[in-house]
């Protein structure tokens, strides 16, 4: 920086234009040039969420915090900053287009990253992110070339590694949790073997889906589980609808022959009083009341009966008078 | 003016002589002073400022840190006769400086050498093995999702893993006299080649089909199977209550006819007196307005029709 500049208003100046008087000026002005350079590398500036690694002559002498720092200028000293403090995160599968209220996604080009084999090797396409953080600046700067490209190789290796040891259902739906778990400390470990100074925060599973010419066997699936418990329903609801019924007339019979019973000896018990009580009067006098009774049904029944003969207990034979009925009576007139 | 020229230039190759003596080696560097090519006293691997004889000697730097190597993408037959995706990463670092620099002279050296080394291992492992002992790591029993059934998953002899260091323990072996040390090679990506893919998706779907097929059946035993207990209640409910009302109703009329027969079985008085009794009952309800009747004067009722006496 401070070289050019010099040299370029040097020869410019004394050879051609400008004789004697103006040195003491241009000598002032490259002191203060000089000054404003030193001044400049020599300060500079750390944001809340990073350290600063000072290097003198390339090698590492100590840690600048959050602030305004200085160090010796000219070169001599160099300043490297890692957000430490910082979430950093990185996306396997998809991209984050424009992140907001409506977040927006690109998946297409990136299909590569998510499609894997599951451990009864079948096809998945697992998305997924993982969350981390800048724990030992030194070691992220310093013991691992790329690291940024070190880490996502990494979680690759790992996902697959995870995924291919479950069967495509478990990846699917019941093991998903315990995939991002076994990811996350297994990247971990990866991590600390490989010193790059990382801390893993986080590892979450986005869509995880079936390769698209089988999704929708897997709805089939999905479809025939729902006609099972349909079914099932259906058939529990007949059974509700029939059995109370079907117990409540159960009931309703056995009242009902609880009433005839009771019906049924009340009236043997009246019937016998009566009877017991008429034939406790009926042994004092039993012609009399005999031929009471007697009369008083024949006194009942007769009148109501309208073919009467009524035939002198002397006569011999009753016949030839009779005219029982027309038939009989035609009958008899025409023989 | 011809002197002072003559200055300028002593002082412009003082000043080049003093920078050309000084070198910085980084943090992250190592560095091999060389003399016209030829490599001078030991490797300097601590960072800081460094001095050297200037214009003769040359400095060449090496990366200490780790370095990436990332495998070709590359279709290799399995034991089983597959054809699979591979993808492999791996770390590698220059341990000897020195060695590194005669033998491979630079980073691309250094990669041509190591795609040479690791993979024709990789070649070699996958060739080795089926394909299942590539995907899987472990003999881990498979979680059951409701009505999956069983699963089977072939059991593996060596795993991932395995194969992993044993093709790192081979490469090891061969970089020993190249200056680097591998520390650590994984299978990036593992997929099926596209016209195996196809058949895959064929086996999966099968697969998915015969779940389907499971639930629905599933779902209809299970109806079957509540109707028949419906059918079989229905059944018990109402002939237990039969059953039931029959015993009652029987009690009953035993326990009437008990009491009938304890009034009406008194005494032979008695049971003649019950049937006149009955029989009079019985004919206001028997002879009615179509009976016929012929009665004798001898009867009781009109025997004193003919005569008072």
């Amino acid at each position: 920086m401070t070289d050019p500049r010099h040299y370029g208003d040097g020869p410019q100046g004394p050879e051609i234009r400008i004789p004697k008087p103006n040195v003491p000026l241009i000598r002032n002005l490259l002191v203060i040039l000089l000054v404003l350079v030193v001044g400049f590398t020599a300060v500079y500036q750390v944001e809340p969420e990073e350290v600063a690694l000072v290097l003198r002559f390339g090698k590492f002498v100590r840690v600048a915090e959050p602030g305004l720092n200085f160090k010796l200028p000219l070169g001599v000293e160099t300043v490297q900053k890692v957000s430490v403090q910082r979430q950093w995160k990185e996306e396997f599968g998809f991209r984050t287009l424009r992140a907001g209220v409506r977040t927006q996604y690109s998946t297409r080009e990136y299909s590569g990253e998510a499609n894997m084999l599951t451990g009864d090797l079948n096809a998945a396409s697992v998305e997924w992110v993982v969350q981390y953080r800048v724990v030992d600046p030194y070691k992220f700067l310093f013991k691992v070339r790329l690291p940024q490209e070190t880490f996502r190789s990494m979680s690759e290796a790992i996902m697959r590694a995870v995924v291919g040891d479950r069967t495509v259902n478990e990846v699917l739906t019941v093991g998903r949790a315990e995939v991002a778990n076994e990811v996350q400390v297994e990247l971990q470990q990866l991590c600390d073997q490989y010193d790059i100074g990382i801390a893993v925060d986080q590892v979450v599973l986005q869509d995880v889906n079936p390769p698209d010419p089988v999704k929708p066997s897997f709805n089939e699936v999905n479809e025939a589980q729902q006609e099972r418990e349909k079914l099932i329903n259906q058939a529990q609801s007949e059974y509700n609808r029939v059995i109370p019924r079907a117990l409540g007339e159960a009931q309703q019979t056995i009242q009902e022959a609880e009433g005839y019973a009771l019906r049924r000896i009340n009236e043997a018990r009246g019937d016998s009083s009566r009877f017991v009580a008429l034939f406790e009067e009926y042994r004092k006098a039993p012609d009399v009341t005999r031929t009471r009774i007697y009369l008083e049904t024949m006194a009942q029944v007769l009148p109501n009966v309208q073919g009467k003969v009524l035939v002198d207990s002397d006569l011999q034979s009753v016949l030839p008078l009779l005219n029982l009925g027309r038939p009989a009576a035609a009958e008899g007139g025409q023989r | 003016m011809n002197s002072r020229f003559l200055i300028l230039i002593v002082a412009l190759i003082a000043v080049l002589a003093a920078f050309g003596s000084f070198y910085v080696v980084n943090e992250y560097e190592q560095v091999i002073i060389t003399q016209f090519g030829e490599p001078i006293g030991d490797p300097i691997t601590t960072p800081g400022l460094k001095f050297k004889i200037p214009f003769v000697q040359k400095v060449n730097r090496f990366e200490k840190r780790f370095l990436e190597w990332d495998g070709d993408p590359n279709q290799l037959p399995t034991k089983d006769k597959r054809f699979i995706w591979v993808d492999t990463y791996a770390r590698w670092r220059i341990t000897d400086p020195l060695l590194y620099f005669q033998r491979l002279r630079d980073e691309r050296g250094a990669q041509t050498r190591l795609d040479d080394i690791l993979d024709g291992e990789t070649r070699n492992a996958i060739a080795s093995y089926d394909v299942v002992e590539v995907v899987r790591s472990t003999n881990r029993e498979a979680q059951l999702a409701d009505g999956e059934g069983e699963v089977q998953l072939e059991r593996i002899e060596a795993g991932r893993n395995d194969i992993r260091l044993e093709i790192l323990r081979n490469a090891q072996s061969r970089t020993g006299d190249l200056g680097i040390e591998i520390l650590d090679i994984q299978f990036k990506r593992i997929n099926y080649v596209e016209e195996v893919q196809a058949k895959v998706y064929e086996r999966m779907i099968a697969e998915r089909r015969r779940i389907a097929d499971r639930f629905r059946s599933e779902g209809q035993g299970e109806a079957s199977r509540i109707g028949g207990e419906r059918e079989r209640e229905l059944l018990r409910i109402q002939s237990g209550a039969y059953k039931t009302a029959q015993e009652i109703k029987g009690r009953a009329d035993a326990e009437a006819t008990r009491i009938y027969a304890d009034a009406y079985d008194r005494s032979p008085q008695a049971r003649e007196f019950y049937g006149f009794l009955k029989t009079m009952e019985s004919y206001p309800a028997t002879v009615d307005a179509g009976s016929q009747l012929i009665l004798s004067t001898d009867s009781e009722f009109y025997k004193y029709i003919k005569s008072s006496r």
